[in-house]
């Protein structure tokens, strides 16, 4: 069987299923824990510490103005660039064609030379995300394994994208079946590692902004 | 097919034929240019030719379908396929020849006697192993026994086609009559593959001649087929490649993307991964391609290219092999088995953790129902 | 069968209606006509100091319609112009620089074959063969008695 062969087969099948089973293991793993009661009167009806609850989501998803000035640029390029991934990622022609070929149903994308922009720019935030985790003496500290090869494995999938929209290096044939391959390193990962943030992040916020809304402290 | 090669030569040939010695010339040239040889060898291979005797060719066909030596003897007008059979000698062929049963049996082992050691063996269709090679017999012989025979005398062995070449469609899943290529049968003798479901006449007569008149193998890539040929990949030289960098691609057959011929990449063509012509020499004397006549390339000249999934899926989608289920259903059942699998899993987890979380509370703060 | 007059024809295109490729590549031009110019050049210097003949062949190098007008511009034309009808025509050509051939072949379908630049005195191909001469004299001896006889 041929490198692509394989890459667009058995892996991805694999990794397909491996990421399913994953992320719904977790997911299941921490719904299902016992919270601690709230034994505090209620402050807020339900329906309002719920909806604020939701709110938080959004409120929080930017510092407070105390921190902006330390801690607003990491944020602004973290957004910048899962942007720029979810662009190239659910915009781009190639791509559009793989999910129609799983879930049945296309929509329109964005021209190749837009999204190729797009995916250098996200690229140099990337090495940008990098040097700040390396040359922040605090960031550095707290960063382990599982935040470097986050950012690689990530990583590893937008370089290979773009060597193989450009036709560079090795055949198109290699540079996609590597491409694919990344993807599939990246599903395999993504359950276990702290890319499970993207399912994790909004519940959390909200539980939290809930729980605190309930107990009159909404900000 | 002529008795005694040595005593007519090319040029003789030639004369009988109304071909004059600058028509000659202008053909090898030509097949030079084509070759990407340096221009002085055109004439020079003339010369060469001209004065010798005829090259003997001895063509086998085993388990193939003719098309191969369609593509080579069937052509529009008399060009290059006709000049070819007067500057070669076909000493036994089994399609075109008039002898049949044991005088066919006969004029193989004359044509092996005569030229030992000195003609080339031109093979198509693949050699079945299966059912001890009761698959493809002629004359009660086996085809790996024919070819075993045959090789030992060549000086230079060719393999026509996909099937002769890497196998082809009997070499396909399930392969069911144990089907194998020509460099299988014969792993220590180098052998040049000329690929294709066919291949395009002028690379077939273009690598013979090259072969007869430098004597020697021309230039290989990884699976033994010519560089001059199958040096470039149909992308990479394909006239709409133009739409593809501009992200133009056609979403069904003859809709308005089709019609106005922009790519074929999502409607299954596997020309960034298929080295071939196609896109450059073209079929029937230069008239179209595949691609030019609206259908993605099938990826022909590439070995296994009946098993790397759908003609008409794109080469980045998936491709899970199974006939008859669509991806759609594949899909829901795999993701659909991952997710129960996955509920057992975070249950299990969940319980274990709840456990914990009861002995680890110990006195004082009981921890309630579950949560609100 | 009657009916089938009856039956609405669309007609998808017209001949000669617009090919649904895509249009030639623009019309820009390359440096190439300068790199292939110099090349002629050594050549040509080789031929005069050495006697050594060249060739090069215009279909292995990427050239635009504009290139090549500008090529044929620049070289001229010359005073000798031959046509060669074998396995189909070919046209070899003197062009105004004494010693640049540009020869074009085609096949017995007219598809261009092959087109070239000779750097030579003349194109060998327009050469009678010294091998053939015997034959020729015999051939013509044969035919001057043969039309004694007749005549006699």
């Amino acid at each position: 069987m041929d490198f692509l062969t394989f890459a667009r087969g058995p892996a991805l099948r694999v990794s397909i299923g491996v990421f399913c089973i994953g992320v719904v293991w977790r997911i299941m793993g921490f719904v299902l824990l016992r919270i601690r009661r709230e034994r505090s009167l209620a402050r807020e009806s339900m329906p309002r510490y719920l909806s604020e609850g939701l709110l938080a989501i959004a409120t929080r998803s930017w510092p407070h103005p105390e921190f902006v000035r330390r801690t607003g640029a990491g944020e602004a390029i973290g957004y910048s660039y899962h942007m720029g991934l979810f662009v190239v990622v659910l915009l781009f022609g190639p791509h559009i064609t793989f999910f129609a070929s799983l879930f049945g149903f296309t929509w329109p994308g964005l021209p190749s030379s837009v999204i190729t922009v797009i995916s250098v720019v996200t690229l140099t935030l990337f090495l940008a995300v990098l040097f700040r985790r390396v040359t922040n003496p605090v960031i550095r500290m707290l960063s382990n394994f599982d935040d470097y090869f986050s950012w690689f494995i990530t990583m590893s999938v937008l370089v290979t994208g773009i060597a193989t929209t450009a036709h560079v290096g090795l055949s198109y044939e290699t540079l996609l079946a590597v491409h694919i391959l990344s993807v599939d390193g990246l599903l395999l990962w993504f359950p276990f590692g702290k890319l499970m943030h993207a399912f994790y992040i909004f519940p959390s916020r909200a539980i939290n902004g809930a729980i605190l809304a309930r107990r009159g402290a909404a900000s | 097919m002529s008795a005694a090669p040595a005593a007519i030569s090319v040029g003789e040939m030639l004369r009988r034929h109304g071909i004059s010695r600058r028509g000659f010339i202008k053909y090898c040239t030509a097949t030079a240019s084509a070759l990407a040889l340096p221009p002085w060898m055109g004439p020079a291979m003339a010369a060469q030719l001209r004065d010798g005797p005829r090259p003997s060719v001895i063509y086998l066909s085993f388990q193939e379908c003719t098309g191969c030596f369609e593509s080579l003897t069937c052509s529009f007008a008399p060009t290059i396929e006709d000049l070819m059979f007067d500057v070669i000698s076909l000493d036994y062929d089994d399609t075109l020849m008039a002898a049949a049963g044991d005088a066919a049996g006969s004029a193989l082992a004359a044509a092996m006697r005569d030229n030992h050691g000195k003609y080339i063996l031109v093979v198509d269709g693949s050699i079945p192993t299966g059912a001890s090679g009761a698959c493809c017999t002629a004359g009660g012989r086996t085809a790996e026994a024919i070819l075993r025979e045959a090789a030992a005398g060549a000086a230079a062995i060719v393999a026509v086609g996909t099937c002769a070449a890497f196998g082809g469609i009997p070499f396909a899943d399930p392969n069911p009559t144990g089907a194998w290529p020509v460099s299988a049968i014969i792993p220590e003798r180098p052998i040049v593959n000329v690929s294709g479901c066919p291949p395009i006449a002028e690379v077939i007569t273009g690598t013979l001649l090259q072969l007869v008149t430098t004597g020697k193998l021309p230039d290989l890539d990884g699976h033994g087929r010519p560089k001059a040929y199958f040096g470039n990949n149909i992308h990479d030289r394909c006239y709409r490649r133009p739409f593809y960098d501009q992200g133009k691609f056609a979403k069904s057959f003859d809709d308005e993307g089709a019609r106005s011929g922009w790519c074929l990449y999502e409607l299954g063509c596997k020309g960034p991964t298929t080295f071939n012509a196609c896109a450059t020499i073209k079929w029937n004397g230069g008239t179209s391609f595949p691609i030019e006549s609206g259908h993605g390339c099938l990826g022909c000249s590439e070995p296994n290219f009946w098993d790397k999934g759908s003609f008409y899926a794109a080469l980045d989608t998936p491709d899970w092999g199974k006939a008859g289920e669509s991806t759609g259903t594949q899909v829901v059942e795999l993701t659909g088995g991952a997710v129960a699998a996955g509920l057992v899993l975070g249950v299990a987890s969940a319980g274990t953790s709840r456990l914990r979380q009861h002995h680890s509370a110990g006195s004082g703060n009981k921890p309630g129902a579950e949560g609100e | 069968m009657n009916r089938l007059a009856a039956i609405a024809v669309r007609l998808e295109s017209l001949p000669g209606a617009a090919s649904p490729l895509p249009p030639p590549a623009p019309a820009g031009r390359g440096n190439c006509v300068d790199a292939i110019l110099s090349e002629l050049a050594g050549l040509l210097e080789r031929l005069d100091t050495h006697q050594v003949a060249a060739t090069l062949d215009l279909r292995s190098l990427p050239m635009s319609p504009a290139d090549r007008a500008e090529l044929q511009r620049v070289l001229g034309p010359g005073e000798l112009r031959a046509t060669l009808v074998a396995s189909g025509e070919s046209t070899i050509v003197d062009t105004a620089i004494p010693g640049i051939w540009w020869t074009r072949h085609h096949d017995a379908t007219g598809t261009l074959t092959a087109e070239l630049l000779e750097v030579t005195r003349i194109p060998p191909i327009l050469v009678n063969d010294p091998g053939e001469l015997p034959a020729a004299s015999a051939a013509l001896r044969a035919l001057i008695a043969a039309r004694q006889r007749a005549a006699s």
